[in-house]
């Protein structure tokens, strides 16, 4: 009932001194609108994260990369290792436990010819499993298959860009094109692959412009024993991102068997996820830090407004405690006004940290979006800024003494 | 009477008056130099009577005022209102007797500025818990007792400070109380409205409500029924009676 009544009266206080009751806010929008910023970025930011991930192949995608040593060595093993090879990807497929895909690929630069059009290309040696690993599949046609592995088939499937390129608006399946002066049937085109963080530039665009041959095909071509046909890298899949690091130690254990020497690097996303994290858990403190401070301050505004307007007040005070107010009535009273008041700045906060955002989001074309939650945070932040400053002057105005306080001018 | 039987306590205390104080002496004390606002005050008023405070200034009559409303309490002495013992509450107590016994009329009136007439009536009712619409209804009655019903939805700068002046004592009637207690309430008045006002609380005292006002101005006392002298800290006179 009296909370009620003082809520009604905050709003016609903020009515009746607008400017005033702006002015004593701007601390608390600043440091609301701050907060509401921090979140969106960092909520928008790992969002689109995680979608990349998703898109391009998932966390639980580990690549494994050559990493010359530069060290002399006398081990004759070692010696031989010439680095990642086909064989290594048979090894890891048969003993690595915590995998479930293998993915190497060789590459190179050939040349392509289909009628007049002749081009030095990247081209790529891969296995049917880079399709599932990547998420990335045929739109027409069809990919590499075992078979197609198995036989090292001349066959070639080829990004969008590449088919536009090379073959305009023909369909290419079916054609074929000339790679370093061997013929392959181009049996499949990919779906186009599209990622972009803000709308504008599409992070996935090389994945179109990729040409994709058997990697056995790749291998054999040159006269090499598949066994030990060099590839450039490998992406692996391991079965449970909760178990990264023992995947990560079984490709280590693996690879250091079949080459005597640590020739080799291997990245995890999950490991490299979690770094990220780590940095985007400084910038998001720094961010908030900032925002702390603004609703600090803004506190403290907020008290000596409240005090100022307390002492104008005094009179009224002592009215009210001269009809019967207790002091924890006029202590609720002025607190709740303060609350209020606060409330009205956290939600002038969302609107300011809304312009933020838009602000940042034009800079750095971070994307960023203000979710329920966020508001709510806001809100909270603000109302408990109210709660903690609006103490002191509330506690003065309920131990005021009705007499003296009836006396004031 | 049936208030008043309900809170005796034979044991311990025997018929009082509505408002009896014993031996009150109130000392204030600021560091050396110590004060005696009163030594010694011994008073009984009755229900419905209608009695003034006077005296010369600095003679205690406002701190015999603030004790009796319940705005503060004696150094040493008892005060019984209504067969309750308010001379050693606490601050929250004494908010609550205030609230349910005491309506207070001021000098400078003391409406809240920015609320209608009709919510400084209801000002005490909402401290007493009192429902929206019980509330309204009884603040709405109060301003029918001083003629000030129509002018319900405006605010206190809108009305003179005759009218300003009944609304405050429609705000001291809303509650019922045992006791109105009026300092000075015609001090910021001209003569005409001022023995208007005075005017009213005759007819209050009519209708056994119980009012003690505190006045320098004798034509004032001149119109209670009772006068009670006050100087320098002491009753000098307490029983002057007409009528």
């Amino acid at each position: 009932m009296i909370l009620l009544e003082s809520i009604l009266d905050g709003i016609r206080d903020i009515k009746d001194h607008f400017g005033r009751t702006m002015l004593q806010l701007v601390g608390i929008i600043l440091g609301a609108g701050s907060i509401v910023a921090t979140f969106s970025l960092s909520v928008a930011g790992k969002s689109a994260a995680m979608n990349y991930y998703k898109i391009s192949g998932g966390i639980q995608k580990i690549s494994v990369f050559d990493k010359p040593t530069g060290k002399v060595t006398l081990d004759a093993k070692a010696l031989a290792s010439k680095g990642l090879t086909y064989h290594d990807a048979l090894a890891l497929k048969r003993d690595g436990k915590e995998i479930d895909l293998v993915s190497p690929v060789a590459n190179e630069n050939m040349t392509l010819r289909y009628r007049d059009i002749e081009k030095p290309r990247s081209i790529m040696g891969v296995t049917p499993a880079y399709s599932p690993m990547n998420d990335f599949r045929a739109g027409s046609g069809r990919f590499i298959t075992d078979n197609d592995l198995a036989t090292a088939a001349r066959v070639v499937v080829l990004g969008t860009e590449r088919a536009q390129e090379f073959f305009g608006s023909d369909d290419p399946i079916g054609k074929t094109m000339s790679i370093n002066g061997t013929g392959y049937l181009v049996v499949g085109v990919m779906e186009e692959k599209y990622f972009s963080f803000d709308h504008k530039r599409n992070v996935m665009r090389w994945l179109n412009r990729q040409i994709y041959i058997p990697l056995t095909t790749f291998v054999t071509r040159k006269g090499e024993p598949l066994d030990r046909g060099k590839v450039s890298f490998m992406h692996v899949r391991m079965k449970d991102v909760k178990r990264n690091q023992d995947a990560v130690d079984e490709i280590k254990a693996i690879l250091l068997r079949e080459h005597g020497t640590k020739d080799y690097e291997v990245f995890s996303r999950v490991a490299n996820l979690r770094r990220n994290e780590q940095n985007n858990q400084m910038y998001d403190m720094t961010f908030m830090i900032c925002g702390i401070i603004s609703l600090l301050v803004g506190g403290i505004v907020v008290m000596n407004i409240q005090l100022a307007s307390f002492n104008e007040r005094v009179r009224e005070v002592g009215t009210r405690k001269a009809v019967g107010a207790s002091p924890a009535q006029i202590f609720f009273q002025f607190l709740s006004e303060t609350i209020l008041v606060s409330i009205v700045g956290g939600f002038l906060g969302i609107v300011v940290g809304k312009f933020f955002c838009q602000g940042i989001a034009a800079l750095t074309r971070d994307p960023a979006e203000i979710t329920v939650g966020t508001a709510v945070w806001a809100i909270v932040f603000a109302a408990g800024t109210g709660l903690v400053f609006g103490m002191y002057p509330a506690i003065r105005a309920s131990r005021l003494n009705p007499i003296e306080a009836l006396r004031a001018e | 009477m049936s208030a008043l039987l309900q809170y005796e306590e034979p044991q311990t205390a025997p018929r009082k008056a509505l408002i009896q104080l014993d031996e009150i002496t109130k000392i204030y004390d600021s560091g050396e130099n110590a004060v005696q606002a009163l030594r010694g005050v011994d008073v009984a008023i009755e229900k419905g009577e209608f009695v003034a405070i006077i005296g010369p200034s600095g003679s205690g009559k406002s701190t015999l005022m603030h004790i009796l409303g319940c705005l503060d309490t004696p150094t040493t002495g008892k005060y019984w209102l209504d067969g309750e013992d308010v001379a050693e509450m606490s601050a929250r107590a004494l908010a609550r007797v205030r609230n349910q016994k005491i309506g207070f009329v001021f000098q400078t009136f003391n409406l809240l500025p920015r609320a209608s007439i009709l919510k400084n009536v209801e000002l005490p009712l909402l401290y007493a818990g009192v429902g929206r619409d019980e509330r309204r209804e009884r603040a709405f009655k109060a301003l029918q007792r001083v003629g000030l019903e129509k002018r319900a939805k405006h605010r206190p700068n809108e009305l003179s400070g005759g009218q300003r002046q009944r609304v405050a004592i429609a705000r001291a009637l809303v509650n019922d109380p045992s006791l109105i207690l009026a300092d000075e309430p015609t001090g910021n008045l001209d003569q005409k409205t001022g023995s208007d006002i005075i005017a009213i609380f005759e007819e209050l005292a009519a209708h056994d409500e119980t009012i003690v006002l505190v006045t320098h101005d004798p034509a004032i006392a001149g119109r209670t029924q009772r006068r009670i002298t006050l100087v320098d800290g002491e009753i000098v006179d307490g029983e002057t009676v007409d009528q």
